[in-house]
């Protein structure tokens, strides 16, 4: 059974998110403290983690960071403020999305239902973006004989790029693509995604070519094989 | 030099004294210059008088002389008088004229003038003067001699009454070119003090002013970097005069001004940390609330009619409340100056779509789209430097504020762009308001109609935010309206970020209205 983990230190709310999410049918664990959260983390291997912001012990972001250390299980972040910074902190520090409280509980369980999603359709190997080769199967990228290591939604956002070649995303039609967001008006986890991932898979991250910026409009991959 | 006059108060100040200094210097310098030459001019005065008197004395006892004996002719006589010498080598350069009057038993040939004077040097209307008065007369006059040289001088005439050999008149004629040396060199010695004194005044009014005014510079310029915010500038003091009281005022001044500073930043850290607190303290129990709704309502088919729609309610009221604290968080972050725009190319034409779908999605087409561009295209994308969401919102709350009393009635949307601006115009022909309700139409939670009911659910700070988010754009948003004629509400944005607004292309008031004079 999927599990996932549930990060606050309001005792109310993880009850309610865990009847919620007991409901979409998850197995839940509750955490209240920041600095609990490696402990039980490690015991329990959750597939997901929904992580507050403010946390006694350590932060949310702090704990982003742990666990990003130590393993690319997907994060999303639970915040009480919409301001530019938290949530820009929150992504960089690597969560891979995040939600406004109060939400919908009817959204979260549709957001953390793609998180979880795995690619398994329309499996192939051989998929590639500049010099890199995408193998879904493995759910690995390989740059050269260097295996990178990335986040799924960084897999995912690789993979939605690198499948239509040609195409020009713009960040609307990646956030539908990529997190399944309908309203599309919060571009910033577009670009500080793409950010990561350039900073892990380009070799000159200031001057990309496997996912190229398309001024005005968004982003496309590189044409494989390119030299790097 | 007028500019420097206006600018540099050193240089006015100094101008002024200068100025005053030439006229009172001109007045005590003609003053002094008429006494002395007066003084001097009527010391020779007095002298010359005296030998002329004494001159003529002699002279008539001469002629008087000549009646009774057989002495010199007449013309050794006339030589002699008009060759008399004088007293004193002040008198070098007097000379003499005798005329005989006619009928008055004169001897004739006693008529001449020393050898080469001019009878001219002697006016006639003096003459006249001279005949009819028996005292002696003087008058200033030019000495011309023969051969047309000139000099000042002064000519004394007096009647001379010799009894027995008639009447004469007598000029002795004296030269004042040593005066009037002496009062050219009074002259120019009053010039050359003069002018130094001028000089000097002024040099002595500039350093001194330069030295007052020194501190109030320093003044100037220290309270042009406490402008460009640095707090910490101070002027420095010394002593105890005017200036270091202005020094001590000034810094006095500078350290309340850094206080208030301090304070309302702090206040406005603390208002910001407030809004902060309160949103998180207040969004975790509602996300709580939120969720437990959501739990009921989606398990309202197993309940019975009063729980069903209790259930309902309860959800459609948290959000409420949701959007109420959302609006609220808004407000007081615009209140803070905290407000930060997330500016981006975004299509106009595209915003005003989306918020017509969302206001009003149902087929019925109440609500009108009309596109106009600056380059005559119609349904292009219209872009624009702007904050997507707060344009959302503003596009959002003029619509469904139009829906919301539009009775029925279409209701117009235009869209507008010059090359420096664009507008939107969202025109209904509803209830209106009238001038009164115009001026309170964008405060907070202001109605314009308490017993009207509310169809949407709207927050009551709509149209305040939308005004707020225009403001922050550097646009301006605008209503107008007439009960029972509807409302024009026009949004108008500059183009590009940092742009200011030069036209309003979308008319506040109709075509329609202004034409039948509303």
């Amino acid at each position: 059974m999927t599990s996932i983990m549930v990060v606050d230190d309001d005792q109310d709310l993880a009850e309610m998110l865990g009847i919620v999410l007991n409901g979409a049918g998850y197995e839940v664990d509750l955490v209240s403290r920041g600095d609990e959260v490696m402990d039980l983390f490690t015991a329990q291997n959750p597939d997901l983690v929904l992580l507050d912001v403010m946390l006694p012990g350590i932060d949310g972001v702090e704990v982003c960071k742990l666990i990003r250390e130590k393993s690319m299980v997907p994060i999303v972040m639970l915040t009480a403020k919409g301001d530019t910074q938290d949530v820009v902190a929150g992504l960089e520090a690597g969560a891979d999305d995040y939600m406004v409280k109060p939400f919908n509980p009817t959204e979260l369980v549709a957001r953390i239902k793609v998180r979880l999603r795995r690619s398994n359709n329309d499996l192939g190997s051989g998929l590639r973006i500049g010099n890199i080769e995408i193998d879904q199967i493995a759910h690995t990228i390989v740059r050269g004989k260097e295996v990178i290591p990335l986040t799924r939604l960084e897999f995912d956002l690789l993979v939605a790029l690198a499948k239509e070649p040609g195409r020009v995303f713009t960040r609307e039609a990646l956030l539908s693509e990529v997190w399944g967001y309908r309203p599309a008006t919060d571009t910033r986890l577009v670009n500080v995604h793409i950010q990561r991932l350039r900073s892990k898979v380009e070799a000159d991250p200031e001057n990309p070519e496997i996912i190229l910026t398309v001024r005005g409009v968004g982003y496309k991959a590189g044409v494989p094989g390119s030299p790097s | 030099m007028l500019q420097r006059l206006r600018s540099s108060l050193v240089v006015r100040v100094t101008f002024l004294i200068v100025t005053l200094s030439i006229v009172v210097i001109g007045l005590v310098g003609s003053a002094l210059y008429n006494q002395l030459s007066n003084g001097v001019f009527k010391e020779k005065l007095n002298l010359s008088l005296a030998d002329a008197s004494s001159s003529a004395s002699s002279t008539a006892f001469q002629i008087a002389l000549s009646q009774f004996q057989d002495a010199p002719t007449s013309k050794v006589i006339l030589a002699d008088i008009l060759s008399s010498p004088s007293s004193s080598a002040d008198y070098s350069g007097r000379e003499t004229a005798i005329f005989p009057i006619p009928n008055s038993g004169s001897n004739p040939s006693y008529r001449g003038t020393s050898n080469q004077l001019m009878e001219s040097s002697i006016p006639a209307d003096f003459r006249k003067l001279v005949r009819k008065s028996k005292n002696p007369h003087w008058i200033r006059t030019n000495i011309n001699y023969i051969g047309g040289s000139s000099e000042k001088g002064l000519v004394i005439g007096q009647l001379l009454d010799v009894s027995t050999a008639g009447k004469y008149e007598i000029y002795t004629l004296f030269s004042l070119n040593q005066q009037s040396q002496t009062i050219a060199l009074i002259r120019n010695s009053l010039w050359l003090t003069g002018l130094a004194l001028t000089l000097l005044i002024g040099l002595i009014a500039w350093l001194v002013l330069r030295q007052l005014i020194a501190p109030v510079r320093e003044a100037a310029r220290i309270a042009e970097e406490l402008t460009a915010g640095d707090l910490e500038q101070r002027m420095e003091v010394n002593g105890e005069d005017e200036i270091a009281r202005l020094g001590y005022a000034f810094n006095e001044m500078a350290a309340s001004l850094k206080q208030q500073i301090l304070r309302l930043e702090n206040l406005s850290r603390l208002q910001q940390r407030f809004v902060s607190d309160v949103s998180h303290e207040l969004r975790t129990p509602l996300t709580t609330m939120r969720m437990a709704a959501q739990v009921l309502f989606d398990a309202k088919k197993e309940f019975e009619p009063a729980l069903y729609r209790s259930a309902e309610l309860l959800l459609s009221q948290i959000e409420r409340f949701e959007g109420l604290l959302t609006d609220l968080l808004e407000v007081s972050r615009f209140d803070a100056e905290a407000a930060v725009m997330e500016l981006a190319k975004v299509d106009l034409v595209e915003l005003v779509k989306e918020a017509v779908d969302y206001v009003h999605p149902s087929l019925e087409r109440i609500i009108t789209v009309e596109v106009k561009k600056s380059d005559a295209g119609v349904e292009v994308p219209i872009w624009v430097d702007a904050d997507k969401r707060r344009i959302n919102r503003i596009l959002r709350n003029l619509l469904t504020n139009a829906l919301d009393h539009h009775e029925g009635k279409p209701i117009e949307v235009s869209v507008v762009e010059t090359d420096n601006e664009v507008a939107v115009g969202v025109r209904d022909h509803g209830i209106g308001f009238n001038q009164k309700e115009r001026a309170m139409l964008f405060d907070r939670f202001w109605r314009a109609d308490p017993s009207r009911a509310r169809t949407r659910g709207g927050t009551g700070l709509g149209l305040s935010i939308s005004l707020e988010d225009a403001k922050l754009h550097q646009g301006t948003l605008e209503a107008w309206g007439v009960p029972g004629q509807g409302a024009n509400f026009v949004l108008t944005l500059p183009k590009y970020a940092g742009g200011i607004i030069k036209s309003h292309p979308i008319e506040l008031i109709p075509n329609s209205m202004r034409a039948s004079g509303l």
